[in-house]
C-alpha cells in the first residue's frame, strides 16, 4: 500500500512539474493535423536554440513535410554527432505513431534542464524527428470521414483494378455520420449471425445453421456499376514499399508504386538521409503488433551479418523489458515478406541500424480475469469471443464510445442495410486514456537505443623507444555502447565511409602502421600505404588498438575521424 | 571469298577514325538537331525529360503530336552511353520519319537520340578513354576523397590504354608476335610474365591505380527491373539518376506507347533472350526437385545452401559457367526474368524476320555476338515492368572469321543448328546419337545423354544455351586463350592495338604502355556507322507495321422481339502483335482497351455500356461483345473501342428479322 501512496506522489509530481513545463502538451487525446504542426513550430519556437523545424517538402497534395531536428550547437556540430531518425505514420492511418514522435520531441526538450541522462544525451547526439511522413493520409484521416484502415496510402492516381478508370469508385459516407464503417444486410445465407449475448457482435455460422447477416463491407456505393463497391479508391501507393532496397514492382509487391522513391515523402526524405551520414539508428512507428521488427524482409536482402544481429538482439531484449509485451522480431520470418520497406533501405543501404517500432496490441484492450487465458483457448470462435470481450471493455472502460450501434439504412443501390461498428479511432488504436503511457515507454525504447549510439573514447595506450630515433606509440578506440561505428553490412558492402585514424606532428614521418589485433600477443596487420592513415571501425562495446611506428619528436596529434560517432583527438609529447 | 569477308571486312578499315569521334553528333549537336526538327516540322515537339549530372539534357523528340488515338512507339537510344552509332541511328530516323515515310502517320513517335548524354559525351572526351557513367561524384573506394584518382594518359598519346609491367606476380603473357596479351593458362604450362594496369598513377597514393576515377552511373543500368546492387556502374538503386527518372515519369505518364526499340549495344532480335537470364533474389536454402536431387546423389527434402547447390550442379553439368543466378532462376525464386511463354512465339516470328532481314541486306556476316542485356536494362524494364513489346537492336559489332570447319567425324548439329532446334527435337536425335555427339563437342565424361536429356525436359537447359556453351568452348579453342574481341579486333584492324612504349612509371618503375585503343570495339567509324544505319533502319518499319491493330468485325444484329434486339460484335486484333502482351497482363501496367456501347433511348437489358477488354492475340485474336438491347426500331447504335493500341468505331442501325 505504501508503494502505491509512493506511485500516486510520483505522478502527481509529475503533474506538477508538467504544468509548469515551457511547452504544455496533453497526450490524452489524438493530434490532428493543425494540432501536430502548432506544436512543432511552438517547440521550436520555445526552445529555438536547441531545434530547427524544416519542411523537406511537400506532399502529393501540397501539404509540408515537417522535420524537427533537435541539436545542441553549443557542444558540437551536427554531423560530428551520432544521430537517430525517428518517424511515424509513413501510413496515414497508423495515427499514434505521430503522438511517439511529439511525444520524444517534448520529453528530450523538456525534461533537458532538469533530467542530468536527458541533457547529456540531448548534448552528445542528434535527433531527427518527422511526426509524419504521409501528411495526406493522416490530414485525410482526420479531417474527412474515415475508417481505421483508411489513409494508408499516399494519394497518387491509380487504376486498383485495371478497368481504365481512376480512382472512380472510393467509399462514401452515406449516413453522414462522419466515419466510414460497416454495412450488413439481412441475408439467411450471408455467413453471419449476432452473438447470443450481445447483439453487436458478429459470429459466423455453423455449416447446418441458418445465418442472419451478410456483411458487405465499407460503407460506400458501387460507383462505376461494375457490381464490386469501393474496388479502386483514393489513394494507393504504400510508402513502405517505395523505398530504393530490393524494390519490387507492383505486380510482385503491391503498393509499390512505379519505381523507387517515386512518392514525395519517400524521396524527400531518403534525400535529407543521404545528406546526413551521422545516423546510425532508425525508428519508424506504425500500430499494429506490439513488434520491434528488423529485417530482412525478405530473401533478397541476404543474411544479417551476426555481429549486427548480435547488437539488434541486445537492444531488442531490453526493448522486451522497456515495454512488457512488445516482441523483437524479424520481419520475413515472424511477420511475412515485403520488399523496398524503409527499414530495409536504411540498413541494407544506409548501413544504419534500427527498428520498425509496431505500437498496439489488441490485449492491451483485454477484459479478462488473470488465468482466464487457457479457457478462452479452448473457445471455438476465438474472433467472436474477442469481439465479445472488447465489447465489454468498450462499455466498461470507454462506456461505448467505440462501437457505433447497428443502424438501418436505405443504400441507393441496395435498399435497406444497417451501417455501424468499430469506429474510426478504434481496432488499431489506444483509447485516449492509454496514449501517454504508451508514448512514453516507446520513447524511452527510442532513447535507450540513441543512449547506445556509439561513443568513442581515445586514450594513450603507451609509447615505447625503438632506438634510432624511433617510436611505437599505440592508441586505443573505446566503444562501451552496443552500436560499433559501422555495421557488419556496412562494411561488407561499403555503405559508409570507414573511421580513419590519423596521426600527425611536425616533421612526423610515419614509417608503419597498423590495427593491433592482439594487444598480448603482439601482432599488427600493418597497412602497406599511407600508414599515417588507417582505414578501420570500432567494435560494439569493445575497442580498436591502433599502432604508428614513428620518427620524430615534438608534438604529435592522433585524430579520430569517424561518420557516425564524435570525432576525437589525442595529443602527446614525443 | 567467306561471307564475313564480303559483308564486314571493308569496315574493319574504316576503324582507323573511330576514336576521334570526328563525325558523330556530339551531344550539343544532338539537341541542336533535335530543336531544329522541332522547329522545322508541323506535329513533331521536342521535350525535356531530365537535367544530367553534367549539366546536359534528355531531350525527346514527338513525332506526330497531332495525331490523336494513335499507337505509339519509345525510341530508347544509347542507354549505356558507350554507342555513338545508335545515337546517330536515332536521329536518322528521326529526319526520315518527318521527310520519308510520311505514310506512318497512323503511329505517333517518341525518340529519345541519347537516354544518357553524359555517357555520350565521353566519346569525344580527350584523352580518348573507356568510361561512361555519368557525371555524378561517386566515392568507388569509400576512402576520404571522391574521384580522386582517375586516369592520366601518361605518355601523352590521346589514349588511356593499359601498363604492363614484368613481375613474379604476373598473370599474363604477349602473345607470340604481336600486342595482344592473353592469360597464362597454369594448366597448360604456361607462366604468367606481366602485370596489367590502366594507365594512370596512384594519385592517392593508396596502392591502387585509377581505383576512383571520374564518372558514376550508367543510366541504362539504372532501371528497377533485374536491378544489380553495389555495381560501379547501375548507382545506388534503381532509378537513382534524374535521367532514369525522367524517362520513367514519361513513360508512366504516357500509356499510349504499346512498343519500345532501343537502339543501343544488346540486341534481342538477331537472339531473342534464352531463358537463361539471371533470377533477381539471393536467398539462402533450397530444396532441389527429386528428379534432380535423385540424379545427383542428393536428399530431396534437404535444404542445400545456393553455393553449394551451384557447386553440384557445375559438377553434375560439366558446365563451370553456371552461375548462382542461372541456378535460382531454375528453382524458380523471384520476379518474372524470361519471357512469358505466350509472347515468346511473336517474338521468335520476329527475330526470324529481322534475321531474314539481315540476310537480303548482306549484314548476317559472323561478327562479335552482341551482349546479353545488363542489369537493370531499359530494354528489359520495359518488357518486365512496362509490359509491352520491346525490342532491342544494335548497328555494329567486329566481324569474326569463320573457322574452316572441322571434318565432320559423324552427323553432328551445329551450335547454328541446335539453337534452331526445339529441346523436342534434339532429345529426337536418340540417346545413342546425344552421347557420341558429346563426346565429340568435348563434354566432360560425367556428362551423358540421360543427364541431358533430363535437363531439358524440364527445362533446366534448352537448345539455345547449349549452342552458348558449345561456342563459348570453341571460342576458346579458336582463339588459344586471347579474348575474342581482341582478337576480332586485331584481324580486323592490327593498328587498332598500340605499340607497347617503356615508360618510367612514379610507383611501378619500369612499365610498357600500349594496347587496344579506346572504342575500338564500340563504335565504328562514323562513316561506317551511316551506312550501316542507312541499311538497317527499314527494318523499323517492319517492325512497326506489326503493331496491334484493332477493329470492330463483324457486327450482328438480330431482333428478339418488338423493341428488344440483340447485339453481337466482334473486336478483333489484325495486327500481328497482341495488346496487351501476355506479360502486360501480369504486371497489369498496361491501360486496357474498352469498348463502349451508345445509342439513344438505348437500355442494355443483357452486358454492359463499357466493356473491358481482355488480351487479344495477334494475327486476328478476338472478343465477343454482346448485348441484349431495349430499343426502338432504327435506333442507330455507335460501338467505339479506344485505347492504347488505337480507336476503331462503327455504327449499326437496331432492325431485323427474329432469329
Amino acid at each position: 500500500m505504501k508503494k502505491r501512496i509512493g506511485w500516486a506522489a510520483a505522478v502527481l509530481l509529475c503533474l506538477a512539474t508538467a504544468a509548469t513545463a515551457r511547452v504544455n502538451l496533453n497526450f490524452n487525446h489524438y493530434f490532428d493535423r493543425d494540432e501536430v504542426v502548432a506544436t512543432l513550430k511552438q517547440l521550436n519556437q520555445e526552445y529555438s536554440g536547441m531545434t530547427k523545424l524544416r519542411s523537406l517538402g511537400k506532399s502529393e497534395e501540397g501539404r509540408d513535410i515537417w522535420l524537427l531536428t533537435i541539436h545542441n550547437p553549443k557542444t558540437g556540430e551536427e554531423l560530428d554527432k551520432p544521430a537517430v531518425y525517428v518517424d511515424g505514420a509513413i501510413h496515414g492511418n497508423e495515427i499514434q505513431a505521430t503522438e511517439v514522435c511529439l511525444y520524444l520531441a517534448w520529453y528530450l526538450l523538456d525534461k533537458y534542464d532538469s533530467v542530468d541522462m536527458i541533457r547529456e544525451l540531448v548534448d552528445t547526439r542528434v535527433f531527427y524527428i518527422v511526426p509524419t511522413v504521409n501528411v495526406d493520409g493522416r490530414a485525410r484521416f482526420f479531417e474527412r470521414a474515415s475508417g481505421y484502415n483508411i489513409g494508408r496510402t499516399a494519394v497518387v492516381p491509380f487504376d486498383d483494378d485495371n478497368d481504365g478508370l481512376v480512382d472512380e469508385d472510393d467509399y462514401e459516407d452515406l449516413d453522414g455520420d462522419g466515419e466510414i464503417l460497416q454495412m450488413r444486410i439481412r441475408d439467411p445465407f450471408g455467413g453471419w449471425k449476432t452473438h447470443p449475448k450481445d447483439d453487436r457482435v458478429m459470429v459466423r455460422t455453423q455449416p447446418g445453421e441458418i445465418g442472419e447477416w451478410r456483411l458487405l463491407g465499407l460503407e460506400g456505393i458501387d460507383n462505376d456499376g461494375d457490381g464490386r463497391l469501393n474496388e479502386d479508391p483514393v489513394g494507393y501507393l504504400d510508402m513502405n514499399r517505395n523505398w530504393g532496397y530490393q524494390w519490387q514492382p507492383y505486380y510482385v509487391q503491391s503498393g509499390a508504386g512505379e519505381y523507387p522513391f517515386s512518392a514525395k515523402a519517400t524521396r524527400a526524405i531518403s534525400e535529407f538521409i543521404v545528406s546526413r551520414p551521422n545516423i546510425c539508428f532508425h525508428w519508424a512507428f506504425h500500430n499494429y503488433g506490439g513488434l520491434f521488427v528488423r529485417g530482412p524482409g525478405s530473401k533478397l536482402s541476404g543474411l544479417y551479418s551476426p555481429g549486427d544481429v548480435q547488437v539488434y538482439n541486445y537492444l531488442g531484449e531490453e526493448g522486451e523489458k522497456i515495454i512488457p509485451g512488445y516482441k523483437h522480431v524479424v520481419g520475413m520470418e515472424d511477420m511475412y515478406t515485403t520488399y523496398g520497406d524503409f527499414g530495409e533501405w536504411m540498413y541494407c543501404s544506409m548501413g544504419t541500424f534500427g527498428f520498425i517500432g509496431e505500437l498496439f496490441r489488441s490485449e492491451e484492450l483485454r477484459y479478462r480475469k488473470p488465468g482466464q487465458d487457457e479457457e478462452r483457448k479452448a473457445v471455438m470462435d476465438l474472433q467472436s469471443t474477442a469481439d465479445y470481450e472488447l465489447q465489454q471493455f468498450n462499455d466498461n472502460l470507454a462506456h461505448g464510445t467505440l462501437f457505433k450501434p447497428w443502424t438501418d439504412f436505405d443504400h441507393p443501390q441496395l435498399g435497406r442495410i444497417q451501417i455501424g461498428g468499430w469506429r474510426t479511432f478504434t481496432t488499431r488504436m489506444h483509447p485516449p486514456f492509454m496514449i501517454q503511457e504508451m508514448a512514453h515507454r516507446n520513447a524511452a525504447m527510442v532513447i535507450f537505443t540513441a543512449r547506445h549510439t556509439p561513443e568513442v573514447k581515445l586514450e594513450l595506450l603507451d609509447t615505447k623507444d625503438l632506438g634510432q630515433g624511433l617510436t611505437r606509440i599505440r592508441v586505443r578506440a573505446v566503444n562501451m555502447n552496443a552500436l560499433p561505428t559501422l555495421s557488419g553490412r556496412a562494411l561488407r558492402d561499403r555503405l559508409a565511409r570507414q573511421d580513419i585514424f590519423s596521426i600527425e606532428g611536425k616533421g612526423l614521418e610515419t614509417v608503419s602502421g597498423g590495427v593491433v589485433q592482439d594487444v598480448v600477443m603482439d601482432r599488427v596487420d600493418y597497412v602497406k600505404h599511407r600508414p599515417h592513415m588507417i582505414f578501420t571501425h570500432v567494435p560494439s562495446f569493445g575497442k580498436r588498438d591502433i599502432q604508428w611506428i614513428v620518427r620524430g619528436t615534438g608534438k604529435v596529434t592522433v585524430t579520430f575521424d569517424c561518420q557516425k560517432a564524435s570525432n576525437r583527438t589525442l595529443s602527446l609529447e614525443l | 571469298m567467306n561471307r564475313w569477308i564480303y559483308g564486314w571486312f571493308a569496315l574493319g578499315f574504316c576503324l582507323a577514325t573511330a576514336a576521334s569521334g570526328a563525325d558523330y553528333a556530339s551531344p550539343d549537336q544532338v539537341i541542336r538537331k533535335v530543336r531544329r526538327l522541332a522547329s522545322d516540322h508541323r506535329g513533331v515537339k521536342m521535350h525535356v525529360l531530365a537535367q544530367t549530372p553534367g549539366g546536359r539534357q534528355v531531350v525527346l523528340l514527338e513525332i506526330g503530336s497531332d495525331r490523336y488515338d494513335a499507337p505509339a512507339v519509345l525510341v530508347l537510344a544509347n542507354p549505356e552511353g558507350n554507342q555513338p552509332s545508335a545515337t546517330q541511328a536515332a536521329l536518322t530516323l528521326s529526319e526520315t520519319l518527318v521527310r520519308d515515310w510520311t505514310d506512318l502517320n497512323h503511329i505517333k513517335w517518341y525518340i529519345v537520340p541519347m537516354v544518357h548524354p553524359d555517357g555520350h559525351a565521353r566519346f569525344f572526351q580527350t584523352p580518348s578513354a573507356e568510361n561512361f557513367g555519368n557525371e555524378r561524384p561517386v566515392n568507388d573506394d569509400m576512402d576520404d576523397q571522391t574521384d580522386e584518382d582517375g586516369p592520366q594518359d601518361l605518355n601523352g598519346d590521346g589514349y588511356i590504354t593499359v601498363m604492363r609491367q614484368k613481375h613474379p606476380e604476373g598473370t599474363w603473357l604477349a602473345v607470340q608476335g604481336g600486342p595482344l596479351m592473353k592469360k597464362a593458362e597454369r594448366s597448360k604450362g604456361e607462366q604468367g610474365v606481366y602485370r596489367l594496369f590502366p594507365e594512370g598513377i596512384d594519385n592517392d597514393g593508396d596502392g591502387l591505380i585509377n581505383e576512383d576515377g571520374p564518372g558514376g552511373v550508367i543510366v541504362g543500368h539504372n532501371f528497377p527491373h533485374r536491378f544489380a546492387y553495389h555495381t560501379s556502374t547501375g548507382g545506388p538503386w534503381p532509378a537513382s539518376e534524374e535521367e532514369t527518372r525522367g524517362l520513367l515519369r514519361f513513360a508512366f505518364d504516357h500509356p499510349d506507347v504499346v512498343m519500345v526499340l532501343t537502339l543501343g549495344r544488346t540486341n534481342s532480335l538477331k537472339t531473342v533472350p534464352p531463358s537463361s537470364q539471371q533470377a533477381e533474389a539471393g536467398g539462402d536454402k533450397y530444396k532441389l526437385p527429386k528428379q534432380f536431387a535423385e540424379a545427383m546423389g542428393l536428399d530431396p527434402d534437404t535444404e542445400y545452401p545456393i553455393k553449394d547447390l551451384v557447386e553440384m550442379a557445375r559438377e553434375y553439368t560439366g558446365y563451370q559457367e553456371l552461375t548462382e543466378d542461372m541456378v535460382l532462376q531454375f528453382l524458380g525464386v523471384g520476379a518474372a526474368v524470361n519471357p512469358n511463354p505466350g509472347d515468346l512465339p511473336y517474338w521468335n516470328e520476329v527475330s526470324k524476320r529481322y534475321n531474314e532481314f539481315m540476310k537480303e541486306a548482306k549484314l548476317d556476316g559472323k561478327r562479335l555476338d552482341p551482349p546479353d542485356s545488363p542489369p537493370g536494362s531499359v530494354e528489359e524494364w520495359a518488357y518486365y515492368q512496362y509490359g509491352v513489346s520491346s525490342y532491342s537492336m544494335d548497328f555494329w559489332t567486329l566481324p569474326v572469321k569463320e573457322k574452316e570447319s572441322k571434318d565432320k567425324k559423324g552427323d553432328f548439329p551445329s551450335p547454328d543448328e541446335i539453337e534452331k532446334m526445339s529441346n523436342e527435337d534434339f532429345i529426337a536425335l536418340g540417346e545413342e546419337k546425344i552421347d557420341a555427339f558429346l563426346k565429340e563437342s568435348g563434354a566432360p565424361p560425367q556428362f551423358k545423354a540421360v543427364m541431358v536429356i533430363n535437363a531439358l525436359k524440364s527445362g533446366m537447359m534448352d537448345t539455345k544455351r547449349m549452342a552458348k556453351m558449345m561456342r563459348d568452348n570453341q571460342k576458346k579453342e579458336d582463339t588459344g586463350g586471347v579474348d575474342e574481341a581482341d582478337q576480332a579486333l586485331f584481324d580486323a584492324d592490327p593498328s587498332a592495338f598500340l605499340e607497347w612504349t617503356p615508360y618510367d612509371h612514379p610507383t611501378l618503375g619500369r612499365v610498357e604502355i600500349g594496347g587496344r585503343r579506346p572504342w575500338s570495339l564500340l563504335a565504328p567509324s562514323a562513316e561506317a556507322a551511316d551506312s550501316l544505319i542507312q541499311k538497317q533502319l527499314p527494318f523499323v518499319r517492319e517492325l512497326v507495321k506489326l503493331l496491334p491493330r484493332f477493329v470492330i468485325e463483324p457486327v450482328e444484329v438480330s431482333r428478339v422481339r418488338d423493341g428488344v434486339y440483340r447485339v453481337e460484335a466482334w473486336v478483333r486484333n489484325q495486327g500481328f502483335l497482341p495488346y496487351p502482351t501476355h506479360h502486360g497482363v501480369r504486371c497489369k501496367r498496361p491501360v486496357p482497351m474498352v469498348m463502349t456501347l451508345q445509342g439513344d433511348g438505348v437500355l442494355p437489358l443483357e452486358g454492359e455500356r463499357r466493356i473491358v477488354l481482355g488480351l487479344l492475340e495477334g494475327s486476328g485474336g478476338s472478343q465477343k461483345c454482346s448485348w441484349l438491347l431495349r430499343a426502338r426500331e432504327g435506333t442507330a447504335v455507335q460501338l467505339e473501342v479506344r485505347g492504347p493500341a488505337g480507336t476503331a468505331k462503327t455504327s449499326v442501325t437496331l432492325k431485323g428479322g427474329a432469329r
